[in-house]
């Protein structure tokens, strides 16, 4: 079989062009005292990185590809989600590209990673399995995560698990499950990169209920007009909570928060965090058989 | 390209892969416990393997059709982990090699050995990463190729290929740690250059 039409030399090629796209916009972090981690490049002068990885606010340095070391601010750090984000001082890094459509399982990926600065680092698996939500601590909630062969190797949290073409499908991390290595999903690692430079933090909520998963019956889903087989039955509602001040009642069947369903726990979670904190948030309840909404201002967990 | 007929042809692909190594690739034994693996480097029965796998004990090596013959020591670099044997066999066809000069991290690569004694056994992976080693005489910094291919006792002294089936380098014990290591083609072509030159023999 000649070279021009052999497809292993072919995959073997867009491996390495792969690593070429996507480790230019892989950095070395180099915040803690063991051995430096790895970043991606959220834009020019923006560097996402794990939060884990940073041991120190102060004296960060992020190893570009050509060898060079500049310093890095701290932007924003979630350790709910275990990302942060670093600033550089100008537009030094190529910028990486996220994935069009959420990775899927069996995909071929490379995990990259830049812990020193010899050069880029690979390894090579597929996307094993996409789960999720995962509970972090803190009432924090990662909506999803994915799990992958490629090796982990040491320095490798916070680099880029990428796809065949050298796009981002995931940011690897060490530090959210004990022992294992997995990936925070592009989608989730970029939206919440995008709060990070407005706000620093991830904004996470709170309504102040005790609550369980009930079955709505199917005439209800009816007068709700959503086909919604639970919602979460209040079985408790803290004094002096915005869930009280809201006009929130035990009996109370919430269906859906700022138009997103909650049918378990994870969504309640998963709907309280984010721009809804600190504002007026429709939430629609099952009330004495029939549907209502009331307005309830979001807390914020500190 | 159908996905179908994509696959078959990375299936041909690597079996070809598979079928151009294994016709140099050698089972290298030392009279002892545990053998090695070896590839035929050049015509004039010349084989490359690795200085632990011959280290202690009398080598020998036996071929793909299994026969096996009595080897000779050419030359030895225990800093690189490298031996240079000759056999009795000068018709036995040596493998294709390929400039590791030119390789890349991302790079598909192959490794072919006799782990726990299994014979002719394939792992895949990348090229991880290119490093140096210092070593402690003569060879100064080495380069070295780190892959994520597995690799196991009997892998030692055996090929990791290409996607051409061109050997990038020979698998090694020459550190430590989870990767695996092999010392590039290029480093093992000019220590058999040299070790044939020193020996005042032909280069054939």
């Amino acid at each position: 079989m000649s070279n021009e039409n052999n497809p292993l030399i072919a995959l073997s090629d867009a491996m390495v062009a792969a690593v070429e796209k996507a480790g230019a916009a892989t950095l070395m972090v180099n915040a803690r005292r063991r051995m430096p981690a790895s970043g991606v490049a959220y834009a020019p002068d923006l560097i996402l990185t794990a939060d884990h990885v940073l041991e120190r606010d102060e004296d960060i340095r992020v190893g570009l590809p050509d060898g060079s070391q500049v310093p890095a601010t701290l932007a924003g750090r979630d350790p709910g989600s275990d990302l942060a984000l670093l600033r550089l001082e100008s537009a030094l890094a190529a910028q990486a590209e996220p994935i069009p459509q959420p990775a899927r399982i069996g995909q071929l990926v490379l995990a990259l990673g830049r812990p020193s600065p010899q050069g880029i680092q690979a390894s090579l698996g597929v996307v094993s399995a996409i789960n999720g939500p995962l509970r972090t601590g803190r009432g924090s909630l990662l909506e999803q995560y994915l799990r992958t062969d490629a090796i982990p190797y040491p320095g490798f949290s916070g680099g880029p698990l990428v796809d065949a073409a050298g796009r981002v499908a995931g940011i690897n991390t060490s530090g959210l499950a004990r022992g294992a290595s997995l990936a925070i999903p592009a989608g989730l690692a970029w939206s919440l990169a995008g709060i990070l430079v407005q706000h620093g933090h991830i904004q996470r909520g709170f309504l102040g209920v005790r609550s369980q998963p009930v079955a709505i019956p199917a005439a209800q889903q009816q007068a709700l007009g959503r086909e919604q087989a639970s919602g979460l039955l209040l079985v408790g509602v803290e004094t002096d909570s915005p869930a009280e001040a809201g006009g929130l009642l035990i009996g109370d069947i919430i269906v859906a928060i700022a138009g997103n369903r909650v049918t378990d726990p994870d969504e309640l979670a998963a709907s309280l965090t984010g721009s809804v904190v600190g504002k007026p948030t429709p939430v629609e309840v099952v009330r004495g058989g029939k549907p209502a909404t009331i307005t309830v201002t979001i807390g914020e967990r500190k | 390209m159908s996905e179908r007929f994509l696959s078959a042809m990375l299936d041909d692909s690597m079996a070809e892969v598979a079928r151009r190594v294994q016709r140099s690739l050698v089972v290298v034994h030392n009279g002892r416990r545990g053998a090695g693996a070896g590839v035929v480097w050049r015509a004039g029965g010349y084989i490359i393997t690795n200085y632990h796998v011959i280290a202690h004990g009398k080598p020998a090596v036996s071929i793909q059709d299994g026969s096996e013959y009595p080897a000779r020591v050419v030359a030895q670099a225990p800093d690189l982990d490298l031996a240079l044997l000759q056999i009795d066999s000068p018709q036995h066809p040596a493998a294709l090699l390929a400039d590791s000069r030119g390789m890349q991290v991302g790079q598909i690569v192959f490794a072919i050995g006799h782990p726990w004694g299994q014979r002719g056994y394939v792992t895949a992976g990348v090229i991880s990463s290119l490093d140096t080693v210092q070593t402690r005489n003569g060879h100064g910094a080495v380069p070295i190729i780190r892959s994520d291919v597995l690799l196991a006792p009997g892998n030692s002294g055996g090929p990791l290929v290409n996607a051409a089936g061109g050997v990038l380098g020979i698998n090694t014990m020459i550190v430590g740690g989870d990767q695996g290591v092999a010392i590039p083609s290029h480093v093992v072509e000019s220590f058999v250059n040299q070790s044939i030159e020193e020996r005042g023999g032909a280069r054939n």
